[in-house]
């Protein structure tokens, strides 16, 4: 099945859209652990700079993109799991499309639980 | 998927070259390349378990059991050998993991030459400055307490 998207002149496959989302997650993923091993890094300047630091995450934008960061790496560890299947194991690459299919079905599935959770403080039903 | 005929894989099909259709096949010749090749998938296995678990801690059953994210959080968790071990390994093998898979991407989209050169070696040299400052950070906390034990204090 392909699709147009803007500002592709061409249709885009279910497969490349996979593929990129790999890339793009990684690359995403890789961004925020820079980000993180500096916010942790203020641990050598002891519990006050800590702990205010941590307030700075304290917040609905920063869960919002707390909850993106955990589908990134949700989507990126099974479209990972499927490559390193696919590839030690080529026969299955006859499940091609159902195992791609797999991969984002499971992605959306188990982001609905996680973002409920990761949102409850900061939505209408939290505390 | 209407009709549930089998096209692949067939003879020249990229995907009996590539099978998974990740970012390369597996190289040809031993090196360099092949190496990172394995690597990326053992430690990708390995991160699968570490970074999911992590996130899955720190994100979803703090919260479910109504705890914060603060120093003396730290204390506790990082006066256990095994958490702190555990960071250690999460960090070496997610930041070499993603430094590579950024490699990778810099030398699909930039030619062979100077331009890619230089991304090339900026990202090395921001990898390793990260990688020896999260090392830094983890080793060097003392649990017992005393804060401001930083390379900085």
């Amino acid at each position: 099945m392909r699709f147009r998207l803007p500002f592709v002149g061409y249709g885009v496959s279910w497969a490349q859209l996979a593929w990129f989302g790999h890339r793009a997650s990684g690359i995403g993923v890789l961004i925020y652990l820079f980000m993180h091993i500096v916010e942790n890094a203020t641990l050598a300047f002891g519990p006050e700079v800590y702990d205010f630091t941590q307030t700075l995450f304290r917040n609905l934008p920063v869960r919002l993109g707390e909850i993106l960061l955990m589908a990134a790496l949700v989507y990126h560890s099974l479209n990972g799991l499927r490559v390193i299947v696919m590839d030690f194991w080529p026969s299955t690459t006859a499940w091609y499309r159902p195992l791609t299919w797999g991969v984002i079905a499971s992605t959306v599935i188990a982001m609905i639980p996680l973002s409920i959770i990761m949102l409850t403080p900061y939505a209408p039903w939290g505390p | 998927m209407a009709g549930s005929r089998r096209v692949w894989p067939v003879e020249g099909d990229p995907l009996r070259r590539n099978p998974s259709r990740a970012a390369q096949p597996r190289p040809a010749q031993a090196g360099r390349e092949r190496v990172m090749w394995y690597f990326m998938r053992i430690s990708g296995l390995l991160l699968v378990l570490l970074a999911l678990g992590h996130m899955g801690i720190m994100h979803v059953l703090v919260q479910l059991t109504g705890q914060e994210i603060n120093f003396a959080f730290v204390l506790e968790r990082w006066g256990n050998p095994f958490w702190r071990g555990y960071d250690l390994l999460l960090l070496v093998l997610a930041l070499i993991h993603g430094v590579n898979g950024a490699r990778i991407i810099i030398a699909d989209y930039v030619e062979r030459g100077g331009l890619r050169a230089l991304l090339t070696w900026t990202l090395f040299g921001l990898g390793l400055v990260w990688m020896l400052l999260g090392i830094l950070v983890i080793l060097t906390f003392d649990p017992n307490g005393a804060p401001a034990i930083g390379p900085f204090s």
